[in-house]
């Protein structure tokens, strides 16, 4: 509905021909600087993943690659050989370990999500507001104040250094977001369709299977890409919390930023990192159109 | 044979004196986990290296490195013991070992300590460390040199300077390289290594001073005319360092000086082992002596990694634990990964002259026994082996701010150092 | 007869149970979310009183820690860094989304690449953003010496390195990472703005920026207050960025509150100091967040006051 009315409108429609040319001349020249230096550090690191590591360390990070001793041997060592926390399986080992986290903890909470933004936009009871309010003030608690409450939990619930401990810990933390999104996004459905339902006798679990659920694949889509970038990305819980071959991937590749007292194979970690960043990545690109359309229909109104 | 029947035989007095599950002993195989934050290069390498004499001696070997920042590890570590399940061993150092042994989760080496005989041969400086209320409760790994100059040979060839003996001769140097048009301190900023370097400067200027102020936190010294002298001295030395140092990571200071951009480079002696594996080569491309001393012989700031082992209800743990200390404490460990991390051996008995230790790595054995013999051995607070972290991380902080804000006079600079670790008392 | 009257029961039991559904569904999530956010904020406001230091300890100390705490200067400086770094990056990313999201709107060519570049940064985490904007900012390793390479030998770009403007490189490193998705946002609200609003809007001879400005932006406020949040728990939250791009330095000037409760409390020791800064940064939170919701609340009242 509100593209086919977008239609009629095309901003560098007005005034006369010449100014529309100046005007997409403009327009393009930004798009293309911006691009530029967005992409700049992607390009570094991936120019910084074919070349030797004495290149780098003589000449800088940011320097072409030279033909003659460019190589694709560190995409190899990254993937299968380079030795992390005295194994050396490269990255290629914490690959499933992460995928078995970020996955459930994605499902997880975005269930949970879908349930809460239903229950608190479309079934309001007395202080609806304050649980809503409770539940998103999770969003802002800083990571590092939550550790040590987070290790006594864990620790009660036998969950200490598993990877169901971390899924728990990632489902509790993005059942937040995903409850503040789904939550925006159900208030724009009309409540008439609710009454009406509920009129024909729908219960609660009807009026989610069929109204719902079927209104849902743009916020769905909009949390999903987000819890899974952010658990995918975050290092810190799934350092502390798992040790040795349970970690996943971000804790292998935290030495990138580091300041150790050891030698650094910057080439190996830049392509390290390329994998590490693959999965996101590729939802991003796959899903951008969608993450769009979905906020479009969602956080309006 | 042998190994089998001393092991059980040691297991079975753990589990009568301690924990008195006799029959589970009979089995006990030794395991264990160690902590630790050395991910990657020779020093990963140098652990690898302990894992397989754990684990040709029987054990069960396991590691968790964790890469990157030491709160990582001192995270990881506190979320394990509030979470019930402390970590069999962990590498931990200086004043950190007397703070968790006051927490009772630690366990007592004594045993293997008196059967082995470490009173007889570990540094006696590092006693008091390891032994916070008189036991045993950790391995000492290493000795790390702290107060070593590498300096350039190609700058000091070219411009006829030898290398400085006194923080005055120093100055003169660099002013001829700065004349010369290069950067004479290679310098990378961040709080650990701007107090390596203050260090260095109150050290050499005034031991007395040093050990009061740094050794003992005393408000007094903190605050007293040497400090600001030592201060003034850390200005000049800003001044002697180029506009990059910010951001900069040692590594890069260290390749600085030894390709002949920068004259000097005042770092510990795990520099050796990078320029090792960068394929940098002593007396060619640097050289190594003792950072400036004003008082004259031999001075020696020093600077120890050690393993804690903390109380385990698994037999197989505590039997693996004990196999660690002793796998620690053997000369032959103590060759492989002070070879590789460029330190020297905890043990003072072990012959250096075979084994592949470079020049430098001798030199400061050397140089450390002479310290010793003229009392003029300290620890490094900059490498956290002497006060309290909370009061470590006070000076840090002001000696950082210090070295990036130019408008703070010496005397200020002194007042604050004096002022923040007050406020922690 | 007893079955008969065991199945009402029954009905009745589960119509009560039906009416109840909702809440029952909710239960899971309410007591995690009051453990969490309620739980762990009151363990960590009543660590910040006691004695704690390398171990949680129940020992009452009043509240030494905060006085403590305001008296190093690391942490008065990672306050102020705090609100000046918040407002500059949540407005900044705001600005430079709402630009790039008219951009595209201008029915580009090629919008599905355009908008594939400006979102990729949130794909990237914290550490690998800050460590490579920290080589292209670096004097030593970055666009300096690029020009200088090029050239141009008085070129100076050292920011970085710079105390007074090190905290800009953080904050232009951030709007880097989450421009895009203030773009993907109002892009979306941008696409919904009924035509027919802009159409009036032109034929009273409105310039396009004028548009923009007057009408279409200010019908989608909304959207700006949900990016706004989101934004605002990065900020609040950002520690991996700055450790990997200035480590705080130069000196202290780049340091946030995240690093100063992570140090404490892990780094030296100090449990019931960094409990205390984390305190102080709900703290902070509260100062941006209530006027925000007694602002929502008057609104509401209002309105309904109106509409009544």
């Amino acid at each position: 509905m509100a593209e086919t009315m977008h239609q009629d409108f095309d901003p560098l429609a007005t005034g006369g021909t010449r100014r529309r040319l100046t005007s997409k001349g403009i327009v393009y020249t930004l798009l293309a600087v911006f691009a530029l230096v967005y992409t700049a550090p992607l390009v570094i690191i991936l120019l910084n993943t074919v070349r030797p590591l004495d290149d780098i360390v003589r000449t800088g990070f940011i320097a072409l690659p030279d033909a003659e001793t460019m190589s694709l041997k560190y995409w190899a060592e990254a993937w299968g050989t380079f030795c992390i926390g005295g194994t050396c399986e490269g990255v290629s080992r914490f690959y499933k370990n992460s995928l078995m986290m970020t996955i459930p903890a994605t499902i997880l909470s975005t269930v949970f999500g879908l349930l809460n933004g239903y229950i608190l936009s479309k079934w309001r009871f007395r202080y609806d507001g304050w649980v809503f309010g409770v539940i998103t003030l999770g969003v802002f608690l800083p990571q590092q104040m939550t550790l040590l409450p987070w290790a006594f939990v864990l620790g009660k619930l036998g969950l200490s250094n598993t990877i169901a401990g971390l899924v728990f810990v990632h489902t509790v933390q993005g059942i937040s977001f995903t409850t503040l999104f789904c939550r925006n996004y159900f208030v724009s459905i009309p409540d008439d369709l609710i009454k009406a339902a509920r009129i024909d006798g729908a219960g609660f679990w009807r009026i989610f299977y069929k109204i719902i659920l079927p209104l849902s694949p743009p916020i769905l889509i909009v949390t999903v890409i987000w819890q899974f970038t952010g658990i995918w990305n975050e290092f810190l819980f799934g350092t502390i919390f798992t040790s040795g071959a349970n970690q996943p991937i971000t804790s292998a590749i935290v030495a990138f930023s580091g300041s150790g007292t050891g030698e650094r194979h910057y080439n190996v970690e830049a392509a390290a990192v390329i994998m590490a960043a693959l999965p996101p990545l590729f939802i991003y690109v796959a899903g951008g159109k969608y993450f769009v359309r979905g906020l479009t229909q969602g956080a309006v109104k | 044979m042998k190994l089998t029947l001393k092991t059980t035989l040691r297991a079975t007095g753990a589990a009568i004196a301690g924990i008195g599950m006799t029959a589970a002993v009979a089995q006990a195989e030794p395991k264990t986990n160690m902590m630790h934050q050395w991910a990657q290069g020779a020093e990963a390498a140098a652990i690898a290296k302990l894992g397989e004499m754990f684990e040709a001696a029987g054990g069960t070997w396991e590691q968790t490195s964790i890469s990157g920042h030491t709160s990582n590890t001192l995270a990881k570590l506190r979320s394990d013991v509030v979470a019930g399940n402390a970590p069999a061993a962990v590498q931990l150092k200086g004043p950190e070992i007397a703070e968790w042994n006051a927490t009772g989760t630690t366990a007592n080496l004594d045993a293997t300590a008196a059967e082995q005989g470490w009173d007889d041969v570990v540094a006696d400086e590092l006693l008091s460390v390891m032994k916070p209320t008189g036991s045993w409760v950790a391995a000492p790994m290493n000795i790390h040199r702290v107060n070593w100059m590498y300096s350039s040979k190609k700058i000091l060839d070219e411009l006829g300077i030898a290398p400085p003996k006194t923080w005055d001769e120093f100055n003169a140097a660099c002013d001829k390289v700065q004349a010369a048009g290069k950067i004479c301190i290679a310098h990378g900023a961040a709080d650990w290594s701007d107090s390596t370097t203050f260090d260095d400067v109150v050290y050499g200027m005034d031991i007395d001073l040093y050990r009061k102020a740094f050794q003992e936190a005393d408000l007094d010294a903190l605050r007293s005319d040497g400090m600001v002298a030592a201060f003034a001295q850390l200005r000049k030395m800003v001044g002697y360092m180029d506009d990059g140092i910010n951001g900069r990571s040692w590594e890069q200071s260290m390749t600085m000086t030894f390709d002949g951009e920068a004259a000097f480079f005042l770092m510990g002696d795990w520099t050796v082992a990078s320029a090792n594996l960068a394929g940098y080569t002593e007396g060619e491309d640097y050289l190594c002596n003792q950072a400036p001393v004003n008082w004259g012989g031999n001075g020696f700031i020093l600077n120890s990694d050690s393993v804690v082992f903390f109380k385990q209800k698994d037999p197989d743990f505590v039997e693996g634990q004990k196999m660690l200390a002793e796998i620690i404490m053997s000369p032959e460990f103590q060759v492989t990964f002070n070879v590789a991390k460029g330190s020297i051996p905890a043990r003072t008995d072990v012959d250096l002259s075979t084994g592949g230790f470079t020049q430098c790595q001798q030199q400061g054995l050397e140089d450390l026994k002479a310290s010793v013999a003229e009392g003029t051995l300290v620890r490094s607070m900059a490498h956290n082996m002497t006060v309290l972290q909370k009061y470590r991380g006070a000076m840090m902080e002001v000696i950082t701010e210090f070295v990036a804000d130019d408008s703070i006079s010496p005397e200020e600079a002194a007042n604050q150092l004096a002022d923040a670790v007050e406020l922690q008392m | 007869m007893p079955s008969l009257q065991t199945s009402r029961q029954t009905t009745r039991w589960q119509r009560r149970l039906a009416d109840l559904t909702p809440q029952l569904v909710l239960i899971p999530t309410l007591v995690v979310a009051i453990g969490y956010v309620v739980g762990f904020s009151l363990w960590t406001f009543w660590l910040s009183l006691s004695t704690s230091t390398l171990l949680p300890d129940a020992t009452f100390s009043g509240f030494d820690q905060y006085a403590r705490l305001w008296g190093s200067k690391r942490w008065t400086v990672a306050y102020q860094n705090l609100f000046v770094f918040g407002t500059l990056y949540v407005l900044g990313t705001l600005f430079i989304g709402t630009l790039l999201a008219v951009l595209i709107d201008q029915r580009v060519k090629f919008e599905a690449l355009w908008r594939t570049i400006y979102l990729y940064p949130l794909a990237i985490s914290f550490i690998v953003t800050g460590t490579v904007w920290r080589w292209i900012f670096h004097p030593n390793t970055g666009v300096e010496l690029a020009l200088h390479d090029m050239g141009w030998l008085s070129a100076q770009f050292d920011w970085i390195t710079d105390r007074d403007l090190a905290l800009y490189v953080v904050v232009i490193t951030g709007i880097w990472h989450a421009s895009g998705f203030a773009m993907a946002l109002i892009l979306a609200g941008l696409r919904s703005v009924d035509g027919d609003l802009v159409k009036a809007a032109q034929i009273d001879g409105a310039s396009m920026p004028r548009i923009y400005r007057k009408v279409v932006l200010p019908t989608i406020w909304p959207i700006f207050i949900a990016v706004a949040v989101v934004l605002l728990q990065f900020a609040i939250k950002t520690y991996d960025l700055v450790v990997a791009l200035t480590q705080g330095g130069p000196g202290v000037s780049t340091t946030v509150p995240a690093i100063v409760v992570y140090d404490l409390m892990f780094q030296r020791g100090q449990i019931a100091q960094g409990a205390a800064a984390a305190v102080m940064i709900l703290v902070a939170l509260a100062i941006v967040l209530v006027p925000y919701a007694l602002w929502t609340g008057w609104k509401s009242r209002k309105e309904a006051a109106h509409h009544g």
